[in-house]
This record gives structure tokens, sequence and C-alpha cells, in this order.
């Protein structure tokens, strides 16, 4: 009722306006989008989750004291200026000044010191968030508008992960008030957008801060549904009730019925998921590295980008993609060459007919293409894989990290801030959750050398150079960076994909 | 009397006990909830993982938990989501109505549209009427209810645009999936109509009424249906029962905010309070049903009293 009230009232507002004379249209333009989510994360305090879909709702809610938009440069948020200090052991921050939260608490150094107390202290310990922010050792007020982070060590991805996720600054008063409970299912943050209505399981709904400091944004009203289905997300969109579903919903077997609707549109961009076979390095015919090698030659990854992706992804040569800070675009990745592959393997002395086991998550419909596809292209090298699906969370949290997998498992991979470190680390170094096969004293060196040193040209080196060794070492058959996907309805102007889920709705409008 | 009765419910507490005893454990097997919260995090180390086990409890020993767990059944604490923290209670307090609803919902449109299907069948007795309904009936037992589920939104949402394809809001919202369950239903239920009406149909106060020169609708609708009425409802109630089961994936196909969603999510997240809570829940809708079916077929009959 109040949505159709304030329709009526744009349009006479329009009309009077294009009556009178045809001025230029008005900054504020009223309206609704709304946006189909694939997950509810149930609590919206930012200490209480990782999820992507947690961050693409509170990004609109919340900021930092960076920020980091659809171009991912990072720019100033809460904090107008830093500097690092003492050999990137402190960083000084500015802070803006004149900023309000949602129920208008002043926002000052009071309120960082709290935010960050908070995540580092008791209440942070339970949730998973803490662990990104280790580095920080305490922060330090030196007046309203100053202050102090004191590091126990350098860490060049914080000013990153200052913009997203757990670092999102939060108001102290209304937390000691109303305490935390009601804070996850109420939150208040100084972003753009300020939370009407949170129902859980159903949706939320935010309505434009005319106060925020980066000015109002151009839309009136959010309204979030929380729809896991993707085909029924994209019935919606097809009926006109979502006018965008964000990703990870869309798979590529759905494209083509977006694209045949005249109303709709797919919008993708560069995600930061990439997808390997990463292989058992430890035993078997892969702790071979000439079968490893033979293994990426054997497979025409370009093919599958083409016909199983619809082009909805990029090769990649190590693993991580184009956007990723370490990525070498000189790098290029190992030639389908299934001649050469069978040479190697002759060589390795494998005997034509060997089974491999390719271990990979059960509900993912596109990737499960692609492994038949894999597996197809290694028996005409003379080997046959056999694709054994597992539930997702028994594959991620029992089977990986055990060791369990056969000779090759999926991983598809992507940490939000796009630095290679935080792939690299997890993926390569010994005694990882995710690296249960492979030790390399020589790589570790390599991975912890550049977790303390702050000049990005040197660490951009070493990082490079992280990705030529696993290349060299072949860890893994990189196989594509895949697209985040967003089906968007053509009443939606001015929108940008963002590569990181992070979608903020400050510039868009709907007609 | 009295004995019969505590006997029963004795019988229903132990149901109970089991029920909840298999759920807690089983659940238990399928994995670590806090390396499902951490698993989009860069390096977790064991040390957060025990600190995130800590915090949700799941340190202490299993019948530590699993009597925590009883305890709140009786006030009504089912504990909090891992995922955000919300109150089970809240989650379940939004979902259930939105689920019994529909159930209801369901076996409305079945009952409307058996009876008079079971009754023309009866009627009509190997005729191709007969034969016809049959048929229908069979095919409508054979569609994979998502499958039909989203053939009704690719025709009523996205061709003509009547109905909203998901949701639970308004009216319009509940026809798809209610159709959808209600079908499946019907399937079984003109049958049963049809031989609960044939066996009446034999008896002589029907002869009797015909005889009285009755209009036939009469005699159908108001001395035949009535008296096959009995054992209809039985089943119909029962089916109420297996409803709430067989709803899941309905729900998750129209998006639908209730006890099949919200279950399906929580499998999926490991979430083991709402898991449990869930199932406790509809376990003890389902024990209810018979315990009071048990209670009223001892009222009636006292062989089963004295059993």
């Amino acid at each position: 009722m109040i949505r159709t009230r304030r329709g009526i009232h744009a349009a006479f507002l329009a009309l009077g306006l294009a009556g009178t004379a045809l001025l230029a249209a008005p900054a504020w333009a009223a309206g609704t989008l709304t946006i189909s989510s694939p997950q509810d994360p149930g609590s919206w305090d930012p200490i209480d989750t990782f999820l992507v879909n947690w961050a693409s709702v509170a990004t609109n809610i919340y900021d930092g004291l960076t920020y980091r938009g659809a171009d991912l440069k990072l720019v100033p948020g809460l904090a107008t200026a830093w500097e690092e200090l003492d050999e990137g052991k402190r960083i000084r921050f500015t802070l803006r000044e004149g900023v309000k939260f949602h129920d208008g608490e002043p926002f000052n150094a009071e309120a960082v010191k709290f935010t960050f107390d908070r995540l580092l202290g008791e209440e942070g310990k339970k949730g998973p968030q803490r662990s990104n922010y280790a580095a920080i050792d305490k922060v330090e007020i030196i007046d309203a508008k100053t202050v102090d982070f004191h590091l126990k060590a350098p860490d060049p991805v914080l000013l990153t992960k200052l913009a997203g996720y757990g670092a999102m600054i939060v108001p102290p008063k209304y937390i000691q008030e109303k305490g935390d409970d009601y804070f996850n299912a109420h939150p208040v943050g100084t972003g753009p957008f300020k939370v009407v209505a949170y129902e859980p399981k159903i949706g939320i709904k935010l309505e434009a801060f005319a106060d925020h400091w980066g000015g109002a944004p151009k839309l009136s009203n959010l309204e979030y549904r929380f729809i896991a289905e993707p085909a029924t997300a994209v019935a919606e969109l097809q009926a006109g009730r979502v006018d965008l579903v964000i990703p990870p919903t869309i798979p590529v077997g759905m494209i083509p019925t977006i694209q045949a609707d005249p109303k709709l549109e797919v919008v993708s961009t560069a995600g930061p998921t990439v997808y390997a076979l990463r292989f058992n390095t430890k035993s078997g015919p892969t702790a071979d590295e000439r079968v490893r090698k033979a293994l990426i030659l054997g497979v025409d990854r370009d093919a599958i980008i083409q016909t199983i992706l619809g082009g909805q992804a990029a090769p990649i040569a190590s693993f991580q993609g184009a956007l990723s800070f370490g990525n070498d675009p000189d790098m290029k990745p190992l030639p389908y060459d299934p001649e050469k592959a069978k040479a190697l393997l002759k060589e390795a002395g494998i005997a034509a007919g060997t089974t491999l086991q390719i271990d990979v998550r059960g509900n993912d419909s596109t990737f499960n293409e692609v492994s038949q596809a894999i597996a197809s292209y290694l028996q005409v090298i003379g080997l046959n894989a056999t694709i054994k699906p597992y539930e997702t969370n028994v594959l991620l949290n029992d089977i990986i990290p055990a060791g369990k997998t056969g000779a090759m498992f999926e991983q598809a991979w992507g940490g939000w801030t796009l630095d290679y470190d935080n792939t690299a680390y997890s993926m390569y170094h010994s005694g990882e959750k995710w690296n249960p096969y492979d030790s390399d004293p020589k790589l570790d060196a390599l991975l912890e050398s550049q977790r303390s040193i702050t000049d990005r040209a040197k660490r951009e080196e070493i990082l490079k150079s992280i990705a030529h060794y696993t290349a060299d070492r072949a860890l893994e058959i990189p196989l594509y960076n895949y697209n985040a996907i967003f089906g968007v309805s053509k009443r939606v102007k001015n929108f940008t994909p963002v590569p990181d889920s992070r979608l903020r709705l400050t510039d868009v409008t709907v007609e | 009397m009295a004995g019969f009765l505590i006997k029963r419910f004795l019988q229903a507490i132990f149901v109970v006990i089991v029920v909840t005893l298999i759920v807690a454990f089983a659940i238990r097997l399928t994995g670590d909830p806090a390396l499902m919260l951490t698993q989009g995090a860069g390096s977790v180390t064991e040390a957060d993982l025990v600190r995130i086990r800590e915090a949700l409890g799941l340190n202490q020993p299993f019948l530590v938990q699993y009597f925590g767990f009883i305890k709140g059944l009786f006030t009504l604490d089912f504990g909090r989501s891992f995922l955000g923290g919300t109150k089970v209670s809240t989650l379940l307090a939004a979902a259930l109505p939105a689920t019994l609803l529909l159930a209801f919902s369901s076996l409305i449109v079945s009952i409307a549209i058996s009876i008079p299907l079971g009754i023309k069948a009866a009627t009509s007795r190997g005729k191709w009427a007969d034969q016809a309904i049959r048929i229908l009936s069979l095919v409508g037992l054979s569609f994979p209810n998502f499958w039909l589920a989203l053939m009704l939104v690719l025709l009523f949402a996205i061709t003509l645009k009547w109905l909203p394809p998901s949701g639970m809001n308004g009216f319009e919202s509940f026809i798809m999936p209610a159709v959808t369950m209600g079908i499946i239903l019907t399937a079984t239920n003109v049958r049963l109509v049809r031989t609960a009406m044939l066996e009446t149909l034999n008896s002589q106060y029907i002869m009797v009424a015909r005889a009285k020169g009755l209009s036939e609708n009469v005699v159908l609708y108001k001395h035949a249906l009535r008296n096959c009425a009995i054992p209809l409802i039985t089943y119909f109630g029962l089916q109420f029962g297996g409803l709430l089961g067989g709803i899941v994936v309905v729900e998750r196909v129209f998006n639908w905010p209730g006890l099949g969603t919200l279950a399906f999510d929580a499998v999926g997240a490991r979430d083991y309070p709402v898991l449990q809570a869930v199932i406790t829940v509809l376990s003890l809708m389902i024990i209810g049903v018979n315990l009071l079916v048990d209670i009223a077929y001892g009222l009636v009959d006292p062989r089963i009293r004295t059993e």
C-alpha cells in the first residue's frame, strides 16, 4: 500500500515537473528494487558470519574504515586518510567527521575502538570472523577523530580487510543498550540504507538513509527475498516480481532462459571463484609430477569453457583469476596437447587403462558436466576416470581435510579480498586444512615471507613467484575463473555487477 | 479405561524419547558445524575451531547435550540456531503455521476433487467414466511433485502471470502449492472414496432411499456419503501427518517459509538445534494424532480397551 502511494506520488511529481518545464530529473527517484538472494545468514551482526550473502546485503547497511567498490580500488570510507607507522606495525586513521549511525548515534573514535574490541574480545571469539583480523593487537584512541591500530605483525591485506565483513563499524551505545541478540535482527550501521524489517528465512527490507555521508542513495527502498532454488528465483524474475537475482544463484544452464526473455538480461563479471582439480601429491600415480603435468596437458580447458560454461569463465594459469593480487598476466596456461600428455604418461610408466578417481561436489550440476568432459578427455590419453560425487559439506569438511580423496578432487575457492595470499597460504602451506597431501619447505618459506611485507610491489613479486612455483610443480589442474552471474530486469538502470558479491546499490535506479 | 490411557500415554513418551535420541545422535554423525561455519575463512587454526565448538556447546558429552535439549522441550526453549544465533523457537513459531496452513489447504483441495470424482467412479462402476477416473488418478499418482510444481509455475506464473511463482503472501500464493500437494493425494483418495462408496451403495438403506423416490443426488450425498464418512475422515486425518513429512520438496520449489524449508536449510548448514527441533515437532504431532486416534477407538470399541 505504502509502495503504491509512493509510486503515485512519484508519478505526480514527475508529471508536475514535466508539465511546468523540462527540468533535470530529480536526484532522488523513488523506487523499490526487489532482489533475490540465495541465503539468509540468520544474523546481521558483522562478527557472526563469513557468508557472501551476508555481505551482499550488509554492504548497504554498514561502512568500514576503508571502502572498496565494483572497481576493486581501495578508497576512504569512514576514515578519510591513513598512514603506516613503525614499519607497518601501527596504522593511524583519521576519521570522517559528522557521520551518524541510522539511530542518530554519532560515529567517532569510540565506535571504532568498540567495534574492534568486540571483534577481538569475548563476543568475537564465538564467531568465525576473528581469525581474519588476528594481526590487530589493539586499537588506541588518540582523539575523537584519530585512532591508532597497533599490530602484532604487519598485515599487508589488512586495509582491504577493513573494507568488509568483521571490520564493519557498529554503534556502541545501541549494542550496549539493546544487547547482541537484538542487534542480530535489528542491525544499525552508518551505511546508505537502513533496515526497516527483517523476517528470518523470508526477507529483509531496507530504506534509503538520507543522511548518509556519501549522499542519499537514488533508490528509496531495497527489498531482499531469500530464494534458494534457482528455478524459483528465475521464475520470480520472469514474472516481474524480482528485479535482480544475485550470485551464487543462476547456473549456466539457466542463462538461455533469461536471455530468451525480452524484459530480462544476464549481466556477468569476472568473480573471485576459481575452479581446479587438485591432486593427491602424496600417493598413487599423481604423486609423480610427470603424471600431473600429463593430466593438465590432457584436458582441453578452453573447450570446456566455451561449450559447457557458455563462455561464462576465463582460463587460468594458476589457482587465481585475473583480478587477484599476485596474478601474473604473462603466465600462460599449459596448452592442450594430448600427444605430449601420452608421452609423459609413458615416461612415468603409467599403463593404459589406469583408473583415477575424481571427487566432486554432487549438487554442483555445472561442475558435474565439467567433470564428465574431463573424464572423456582423460579417456583420450588412455586413462579411466571415475567420478565420485559427495555431498558438498562432506567433501569439504570430512574428505579433503582428512586426505581421503581420490587422485583428484574438485576445489572451488575465492576469497573476497582477491589477494592470492588467502588462496595460496590455505592451499599450499604445510599443515593447512586444505592441504592434506603436500609439504614443501621451500613453498612454506615463500608463503611466510610475503606475509610481513607491506611493500606492495615486492609482495606482488613473491606472490607471482609462488604462482609460478606451484605451476612448475603441477600441484593442480587450473581449470577456470568462473563469472559472477546476475539476472537483471531491464527496468533496472545504472547497474554495475560486482566481482565480490559486496553489492552496494546506491547508484541504481528503477523505471 | 484409566489403565488403557496410561499405557498408551507411556508408549507415546517412550516413542518420543527414542525418536529424539536417534535424531540427536544421527545428526551429530553428519559432521562438525565449526568446520561448516569457517568453511569460507582463509586460515583457520584448530584453536579457532575449538573456541567455536565451545561457544556452540559442542564440547560437552553427547548425553549432556541431549538432556539439555530434552529439558528445553519442556520450556519450549530449543536453543539457538548455529547459523546466526536466532532462537529456534522464533524460527519454529514462524514456520509451523506456514506448514500447517499449506498442509490443511492441500487436504481441502484433495477432498474437494476426490469426493465428487470418487462418487462418480463408484456410480458408473465399470463404465467408461470409472475407467477414465481411474486412469487419471494413476497419472496423478505418477507425477513427481517437483515436476508438477515447475509446470504449474511455468503456466500460471510465467506465461499467464495469474499467480505469484513463490512465497507465502495472500490467498493467491496458496493455490499452486496446495494444488500440487493436493493432486498427489487425490490419486489415492479417489480410489478410497470409490471403494467406500461402493460398499455403502450396496446397503439396504440406500435401496430404501431409492425406493422412496429420492433424487439421485440426495441419495448419494446425503445418505451414502454421510455413512461412509467415518473411515474417510480417519484416513484423511492420518494423511495430514504424512503430508507434513512430504511437504519438503514442494516447500522448496515454492520457497514456502515452512518447516520443510527450515529443515532443508538446517541439514545443509549442520544446524543441529534447528534440525532436531523441526524433526521433534513433526514427530510429536504425528505421535499426538496417533494417540488421539488410539484413544478415540478405545472409547468406541471396548475390545481395544482391554487388549
